[in-house]
């Protein structure tokens, strides 16, 4: 398997010393980590080990929750997302984002896709939309199967088509990031293969970030792991070390699934 | 993953690197549009409250003078040889109003005021008071010779002009006050001979002529409502909470309950006047009940409850988990037992905060009411007896509001305001009861 | 004997049934509870419910059809020349049990023996004066044909109240003694007990579909006697509503297109004003407030729901009416005239429009908040704004929900009554023009039914045509909109 050298790419989030609480729960605890650009990093752990919250504080999505409060820096190309200045839209914009479970709106395929490009006015007349809906339903490799009912509700479509249709809604507002929550873990094997295959392509474009269950599936797409633990990073590196030689005693039991 | 890594490689996405720190343009328009839009949300919830500050303004400052009233207090002295002059007189009520007017006129001397003074400016401001002075001594004869002290209501101008709602400035005279009787009550609220109490006689009288707003009382009314209220309470309970019983526990998927089930949801959203006409035509025409009668009130205000009551008393029971059924039955419990054993009790208090409010919601309904004739002069005193209070004609609070904003003379409207005010007090106690018995006994499964 | 002593009997009989039966079950097996199938307790209340079930149901069923069948004889006694002009067989009836009460009362009061009560011989003018000496209310004179029949109705009543008592009794005294003796070692009382209360449940619930056949029924009926008297096609085609006040006239024109049009014309007014505050409201407590606020502002809407329609129509009829007039009458504030009095379509629409905001804003809160939170992610995962995202998604995805609760909305509007009878005013008119006064259905069912016109004439039976009209319509409005929002509804379920 041809390794591609993630150290050279250059770091695209970096964070430092990020604490969440839920209310007087603190969720996330003194986390500090740097995401490459161009490549796919997984993080794993345990359920409610903080993973997706972490995840959500990297385009703020934790902004909609009434009770969460984020401390700490978290830098994007050098520019702290959580600055005054910074307005979340704008943010998310640039940083997408994909569930856990497949939400596409009760629209069409078309309207879903085109949605993000309306609201960020990416496109100046209806052939450029057109343009980048199908630019973008290539890109989440469903444009085949959808082309001839670009008119069908998407929710009419199969999971895993939802799935992809939403990574290409995603794509559609041109985001240099893509943030995955545990985005197969409500789709069947071979739909799941489907998405990792997609994820594979996205990684020449985009700085992916995966929330994953599945170590398999960490080991499979990702070049760099994190492994929280009870809202700690435990440990952060290249997926091949972190699984080959854990370097902290949790990680391996997780590895081994004795914790989980 | 090899595979995948032979496809062709996307076409990079063109990217204007543009710093998140600089608000595009169209990103200020985009939050100035979200901020106009939360604008619409915050006015929209201010324009709700303001109504409701409107509205309970309106309230308060037009019913607050109802439950005041201004009276006269004077302290008369008949002498036996009065009384028996007086009597001997043709006009004999005349010779009563004289001696009080003599009373007062030394009660002002007393205090050094001066008021021009005769018999019809003392009729204006006090009303006919001759005769319930002559129905007292004779009744009391005894009291004849020693000082006996009055209270005696002044007319509903008089009133008006010491509640501010009448003034100098737009009084105009009239037969039934000039401005000059102004002076006198001027005088004789210095003398603190006339002066404002607690209008007791509105929360306990009855209704009064239409010529007399000042007497009026909400008391009959209220003993009314009640009534109407104990036949909804004896039959929606009981009614509502067996068929929510049969609904929710028994009854089996047929024809039969959706039948029901559409014929509760569409009763809760019939119009109040039609369950009106369904009581005129069916309890006054059909079976003859007596117009105007709590009993027929409350049999149609059960009609028209039993669908919220139901409605609320389903939501207990579902809220009931099936482990508390499951386990009943588990020991041998039959069906009914477990119903009746466990599910009903622990129920008890919603359906109990539903029926309160069901009620409260019965206790304001109006337009059924006008319609079996529980409205006009029916509200004339209170029942004699248990039995006659459901019989007997009668008004309820709701109705005799409209009876008094109906009458030509705006001196009622006053107490309307006020009649509104006892009756949202009683709404306002009994959602609070409901609220109470809701935070006491809130269960989370 | 009143009917208050005969409940107490049965109920006397069927507690010592309950207590006989209970010891005879015990009995039957020497004391031994256990070798029963049902507990000794089911058998006494089998015994109960055996003897007080028929016995009271019997009552009932006797009371609600005794007055009908005495008024229908004596109804036929009374020849048509005993019918005073001006009035009908209906006052004729009235007066006929006013006076038997009299002689009921005056018999109470020692005025007049039984007997005398019963003489057909006494003249009138002489019982009159009796009855008046009494405290009856009777009229001035009350003529022979009535005396005749205020007679024959308190004998057929009395006669009626014994064997009333007698037959009720006998039901209890039969139905204990039946169940006494089926209070036997193998007999499955708690099955039968069961199997009663479920039949009590079942009618209990049955109540629901005996009201709405009662509405329609006694719409039904009225409107077809109505249209006997009245044509139909002018009633739904004549363009004027001017009853006669004499309630005899033929003159009265009673076309219902004015009414509706001032009906819809007011609802049309209220839904401008609730549906905007009440949507937005709506939208912003449940995706703007934060938890404070909200637990502030959701209450203070309900109280307006609370809040009795009598208060509305005051407030329509002493507030709003002359602050309109303040703003749009004569030498008001704009320095035009168009508004004349205080009631007014304006007046009664603005006043309603307040009552449905929290109707609006309840109803569409549950819809918006229906909507799955991982929609409303979903925009925000692609950087949509708030509003964005409710324009967008939220509000797309509730609009069927919210259209139904709008046509709730429109149905309250309809058939509200005290705000329209206060505020709207009684002239029938069709116009344009929102500051003049109008009325409604609601408004006329009301003012026809508390006149003094006689039931039989047109002029009150057309208030059971206007009923008919509006239980249609908002009939027809409920179950369009309950049908759209429970299809809302099962989507997202």
């Amino acid at each position: 398997m041809p390794e591609p050298d993630v150290e050279a790419g250059e770091v695209k989030i970096s964070a430092r010393d990020v604490q969440v609480f839920y209310g007087d729960n603190h969720a996330i605890k003194d986390v500090t980590v740097d995401i490459p650009d161009k490549a796919v990093t997984a993080f794993i752990g345990p359920s409610g080990c903080g993973k997706s919250t972490f995840l959500r504080c990297l385009n703020r999505m934790n902004d909609t929750i009434d009770s969460a409060r984020v401390e700490g820096d978290i830098l994007i190309d050098g520019e702290n997302i959580y600055d005054r200045g910074i307005d979340p839209v704008q943010l998310r914009a640039k940083v997408g984002m994909v569930f856990q479970k497949p939400n596409p709106f009760p629209k069409s395929v078309y309207e879903n896709v085109a949605y993000g490009p309306r609201i960020h006015g990416l496109a100046a007349n209806k052939a450029e939309l057109d343009e980048i809906v199908e630019k973008s339903l290539r890109g989440g490799a469903i444009w085949d199967e959808v082309k001839d009912r670009l008119d069908a509700p998407g929710t009419g479509l199969s999971g895993g088509q939802q799935q992809r249709l939403c990574i290409a809604r995603a794509i559609a507002t041109e985001p240099e990031v893509l943030l995955m929550d545990e985005p197969c873990s409500a789709l069947d094997p071979i739909a799941t293969a489907q998405v990792e295959d997609l994820i594979e392509r996205l990684r020449g474009n985009y700085s992916v970030v995966i929330v994953t269950h599945s170590m398999q599936q960490a080991a499979r797409v990702s070049q760099r792991t994190a492994f929280f633990h009870l809202g700690d990073l435990v440990e952060y590196g290249a997926t091949d070390d972190i699984f080959v030689n854990p370097g902290d005693e949790r990680t391996e039991k997780y590895i081994s699934g004795r914790i989980g | 993953m090899s595979a995948a890594s032979v496809d062709a490689p996307l076409d990079p996405p063109p990217r204007p690197k543009s710093s998140l720190l600089a608000p595009s343009d169209r990103t200020r328009r985009r939050r100035a549009a979200e901020r106009r839009f939360r604008a619409c949300g915050v006015a929209a919830i201010s324009v709700g409250v303001l109504f409701l500050a409107v509205l309970a303004a309106a309230i308060i400052r037009s019913g607050a003078p109802a439950f005041t009233r201004t009276v006269v207090d004077v302290t008369i002295t008949l002498s036996r040889e009065q009384f028996e002059r007086a009597e001997g007189q043709l006009l004999k009520t005349a010779a009563y109003e004289a001696v009080l007017i003599g009373a007062l006129q030394e009660m002002l001397e007393e205090r050094e005021e001066r008021a021009p003074f005769d018999a019809a400016s003392l009729r204006r401001i006090l009303g006919k008071t001759g005769g319930s002075l002559r129905e007292f001594f004779r009744a009391n004869e005894d009291r004849i010779g020693r000082p006996v002290e009055f209270t005696l209501p002044a007319s509903s101008r008089v009133d008006g002009y010491m509640n501010g709602r009448v003034s100098r400035d737009s009084l105009t005279d009239s037969r039934f006050l000039k401005a000059a009787d102004l002076d006198l009550v001027d005088a004789l609220a210095g003398a603190g001979i006339i002066h404002s109490e607690f209008n007791w006689p509105f929360i306990t009288g009855a209704d009064s002529g239409v010529d007399n707003p000042g007497g009026a009382g909400i008391g009959a009314a209220v003993v009314g409502s009640f009534f109407m209220m104990l036949v909804v309470l004896a039959l929606s309970l009981p009614i509502g909470v067996a068929a929510s019983i049969y609904l929710e526990e028994f009854a089996p998927r047929n024809w039969f309950t959706d039948l029901i089930e559409v014929n509760i949801s569409n009763l809760a959203a019939v119009p109040s006047i039609v369950f009106g006409i369904l009581g005129l035509a069916v309890f006054i025409q059909f079976f003859h009940l007596p117009q105007s009668a709590p009993l027929v009130g409350g049999l149609v205000l059960t009609l028209m409850t039993l669908p919220t009551i139901i409605i609320s008393t389903r939501a207990s029971l579902k809220a009931v988990p099936p482990s508390i059924r499951d386990a009943a039955l588990a020991l041998g419990a039959s069906k009914t037992q477990a119903v009746f054993h466990h599910v009903l009790p622990l129920a008890m208090p919603g359906i109990l905060t539903g029926t309160i409010i069901g009620l409260a919601q019965a206790l304001g309904e109006t337009a059924p009411l006008l319609l079996i004739g529980m409205v006009g002069f029916v509200a004339r005193g209170y029942p004699d007896g248990f039995v006659a209070g459901f019989t007997d004609p009668n008004s309820a609070m709701p109705a005799q509001i409209y009876t008094w904003a109906s009458r030509a003379d705006p001196g009622f409207y006053e107490k309307a305001w006020g009649g509104i005010i006892v009756l949202l007090i009683f709404l306002l106690s009994m959602n609070i009861v409901a609220i109470v018995l809701r935070r006491v006994f809130e269960r989370r499964w | 004997m009143p009917t208050i002593w005969l409940i107490l009997i049965v109920l006397a009989v069927a507690a010592a049934g309950y207590a006989a039966g209970r010891g005879r079950a015990l009995r039957g097996v020497g004391g031994e509870g256990r070798s029963l199938h049902s507990t000794p307790a089911y058998h006494g209340a089998n015994v109960a419910m055996k003897s007080a079930g028929p016995a009271l149901l019997l009552l009932a069923v006797w009371l609600a059809a005794q007055p009908v069948y005495v008024n229908g004889i004596v109804s036929a006694m009374i020849p048509d020349s005993a019918v005073r002009d001006g009035t009908s067989l209906e006052l004729t009836l009235a007066e006929v049990r006013r006076t038997a009460r009299g002689l009921d009362l005056a018999v109470e009061k020692g005025l007049m023996d039984e007997e005398f009560a019963r003489d057909a011989g006494v003249d009138p003018a002489d019982m009159t004066a009796r009855l008046r000496d009494s405290g009856a209310v009777v009229t001035s004179a009350v003529t022979a044909p009535v005396l005749e029949a205020a007679r024959k109705f308190r004998a057929l009543d009395a006669a009626g109240g014994r064997f009333m008592a007698a037959a009720v009794v006998a039901a209890a005294v039969l139905g204990a003694l039946w169940g006494i003796g089926q209070a036997r070692k193998g007999f499955r009382a708690r099955n039968v007990v069961e199997r009663g209360i479920e039949a009590a449940l079942i009618a209990a619930a049955s109540i629901a579909i005996l009201t709405t056949l009662g509405i329609v029924l006694s719409l039904l009926f009225n409107t077809v006697e109505f249209f006997g008297l009245y044509p139909a096609h002018e009633f739904f085609f004549g363009t004027s509503w001017a009853p006669s006040f004499s309630g005899r006239g033929g003159s009265s024109e009673l076309g219902v297109p004015p009414l509706l049009w001032g009906t819809l014309y007011i609802s049309l007014v209220a839904l401008l004003v609730a549906v905007p505050i009440g949507l937005f409201s709506a939208i912003y407590l449940s995706e703007y407030a934060g938890s404070g606020v909200r637990s502030v502002a959701k209450p203070m809407l309900e109280v307006l729901a609370g809040i009795p329609t009598i208060v509305y129509g005051l407030f329509a009829l002493l507030t709003v009416g002359p602050l309109l007039v303040d703003v749009f009458g004569e030498g008001g504030l704009l320095g035009v005239s168009w508004q004349g009095g205080g009631r007014s379509v304006m007046t009664a629409g603005l006043v309603m429009g307040v009552m449905l905001i929290p109707f609006v804003s309840s109803l569409s809160d549950d819809i918006i908040r229906a909507v799955p939170r991982a929609m409303r992610d979903g925009s925000y995962g692609l950087g949509a704004t708030r509003s964005e995202t409710i324009k967008r998604v939220v509000l797309p995805a509730a609009l069927p929900g919210i259209v139904g609760a709008v046509l709730l909305a429109a149905s309250r509007a309809i058939g509200e009554t005290m705000i329209v009878v206060l505020g709207a005013g009684a002239a029938a008119r069709l116009s344009l023009n929102p500051f003049e006064a109008m009325t409604t259905v609601t408004a006329k069912i009301v003012s026809q039914l508390t006149g003094d016109s006689d039931f039989a004439s047109p002029e009150a039976l057309v208030a059971f045509a206007l009923g008919m009209t509006l239980f249609v319509i908002t009939l027809a409005l409920n179950v369009f909109a309950l049908y759209i929002v429970r299809n809302y509804r099962e989507q997202y379920e």
